[in-house]
């Protein structure tokens, strides 16, 4: 069983068929031809401890260049013997002896990560804030900075009453490039009262997104669709109710940057997901220019950002769109400038309900 | 403010907690032990951010969409006192960070109210339980065994039979 999976490592711009590593949409770029899959260490004869299979790996992974070799060893092993961390391991568990099964798992899984699949593909899973999440390549892993833009938002949604809007007096939220749901899914989780449409333009994307929230029983606060807002904003603003806020963590890298990312993420997670053109703004940009027509008055954008971006959006949108305020730029646990906060001015030629 | 303030000053100054003034003595005593014990991380001291310094190992790479690592590793500095609490315990950076302030009001209360501090209390009250469970069950013992000696005597030659 275990030696089938030698062929998981990256084959350039092919997926195993509909169901493979990357799934039938996925487009991949790969600049420079795959290497060969490294060989993984002979499964043991006997039987062994779960503290030598990590070890056995994470020596492995050194010797090969895997980045973070302790960290996936332990996530791995963590993940067979059913903890989230191996910290959280019952006391003896690393001790004692790993079934057969469990032993060709280990190296199933190890083997993976070989070819440099990030650990939140090769577990399938991944935590964000509360939350237990299903990970699937291509469809992008969150990032621990996406937490804090979640936590802001909360503490602004908490503090303001805001624009109450539908007949129910619920708020709903937009959020454009929704991944694997983690934003809208941690919101919605952490506020009874929330809706929200989450939009995305990929199908892997969207299908990843129906499943987390269907597996944390949320499916019934949250609508998604398949939808680029580059191509068909109309339809993004005809979906969409008037929502008092919109929230989006949009691929922001610059082109340029692209080729110089980890094989982790290069070989791995969607293009379209982190290449926000030259300049990095391109989704931005457009996200801001149709916020407007998206929100209530006073309903406000959170965004994360490159460090680099958010002087430029501030004078930006001081040209470009009058209707929006930049509020405040926030930073992340790394003192980055990471999060920018807008705000749409008052509107006398607004039509739509709202109550202000 | 000079961030190396002097650990006695921002006992006074800068750390409160709910519900008792620091420069009021505590009455010792059984019945304010139990009443606080019962009562969980409501008397623990509230934590001054600017107090913090907070380190996040993520390398010294851009971050963000151009970085995927799975170190979450909390490390959380209490600048006046020097106590550092290290958390990893679970995958999600926010959740360690919340864990790691949790750990540091446990260890601050310790060492601000030392015998009264929430940690020492309970393990006072525990102690306190077990001591009283014991008692009770020899007391028990003692009952039963006075009982059966005061049977035997009954049953023995030379007393009353109906």
């Amino acid at each position: 069983m275990w030696r089938t999976s030698l062929r998981a490592g990256c084959r350039g711009c092919r997926g195993f068929g509909p169901k493979g590593i990357w799934g039938s949409h996925a487009v991949r770029r790969c600049s420079a031809p795959a290497p060969a899959p490294a060989p993984a260490p002979a499964l043991p004869a006997g039987r062994i401890t779960a503290r030598q299979a990590v070890d056995v790996w994470k020596r492995h992974f050194e010797e090969r260049g895997v980045t973070e070799p302790d960290n996936s060893s332990h996530y791995i092993i963590a993940h067979l013997l059913g903890a989230k961390t191996i910290e959280s391991l019952e006391h003896g568990k690393l001790t004692e002896f790993l079934s057969r099964e469990k032993t060709e798992q280990m190296w199933q899984l190890c083997t993976r990560r070989l070819s440099r699949m990030p650990v939140q593909y090769v577990i399938e899973e991944w935590d964000f804030r509360d939350l237990t999440l299903k990970m699937r390549p291509p469809v992008f892993i969150p990032r621990p900075e996406t937490e804090e833009l979640v936590e802001l938002m909360l503490t602004d949604l908490e503090m303001e009453p805001g624009a109450k809007v539908g007949a129910d007096g619920q708020r709903t939220c937009l959020e454009v490039g929704c991944g694997s749901g983690a934003i809208s899914l941690s919101l919605l989780n952490s506020m009874p009262q929330l809706k929200s449409i989450a939009v995305d333009q990929s199908q892997d994307a969207v299908d990843l997104t129906r499943e987390n929230a269907l597996r944390l029983g949320l499916q019934d606060r949250l609508q998604v669709y398949c939808i680029d807002v580059l191509k068909d904003a109309e339809t993004v603003v005809s979906l969409c109710s008037p929502v008092s806020a919109l929230v989006s963590n949009p691929p922001y890298l610059f082109s340029e940057d692209m080729t110089s990312l980890e094989p982790e993420i290069f070989r791995f997670e969607d293009h379209a997901a982190l290449d926000g053109g030259k300049d990095g703004l391109k989704v931005i940009k457009q996200i801001l220019t149709v916020a407007p027509q998206i929100l209530t008055n006073h309903g406000r954008v959170y965004l994360e950002v490159d460090p680099r971006h958010p002087p430029l959006i501030r004078r930006w949108v001081e040209a470009n769109v009058e209707e929006m305020h930049y509020v405040e730029t926030r930073h992340d646990i790394n003192g980055r400038p990471r999060f920018c906060i807008l705000q749409k001015k008052k509107s006398n030629k607004d039509h739509r309900l709202d109550q202000d | 403010m000079s961030r190396l303030v002097p650990f006695i000053c921002c006992m006074y100054g800068r750390v409160t907690w709910r519900g008792l003034p620091l420069l009021t003595p505590l009455p010792p005593g059984l019945p304010r032990v139990l009443a606080v014990g019962k009562k969980d991380l409501v008397d623990f001291p509230v934590l001054n951010e600017d107090e913090l310094e907070e380190q996040f190992v993520r390398g010294s790479g851009p971050g963000g969409q151009a970085t995927n690592k799975t170190s979450n590793c909390v490390v959380l500095k209490h600048i006046p006192t020097g106590i550092v609490v290290k958390c990893h315990q679970t995958r999600s950076v926010d959740i360690n960070r919340k864990r790691a302030r949790d750990i540091m009001r446990e260890k601050l209360d310790v060492v601000y109210k030392g015998e009264l501090s929430e940690v020492v209390l309970k393990k006072k009250e525990a102690e306190l339980r077990k001591h009283e469970k014991r008692k009770k069950a020899n007391d028990n013992l003692e009952r039963k065994r006075q009982f059966k000696e005061a049977l035997a005597a009954d049953s023995k030659p030379g007393s009353d039979t109906v």
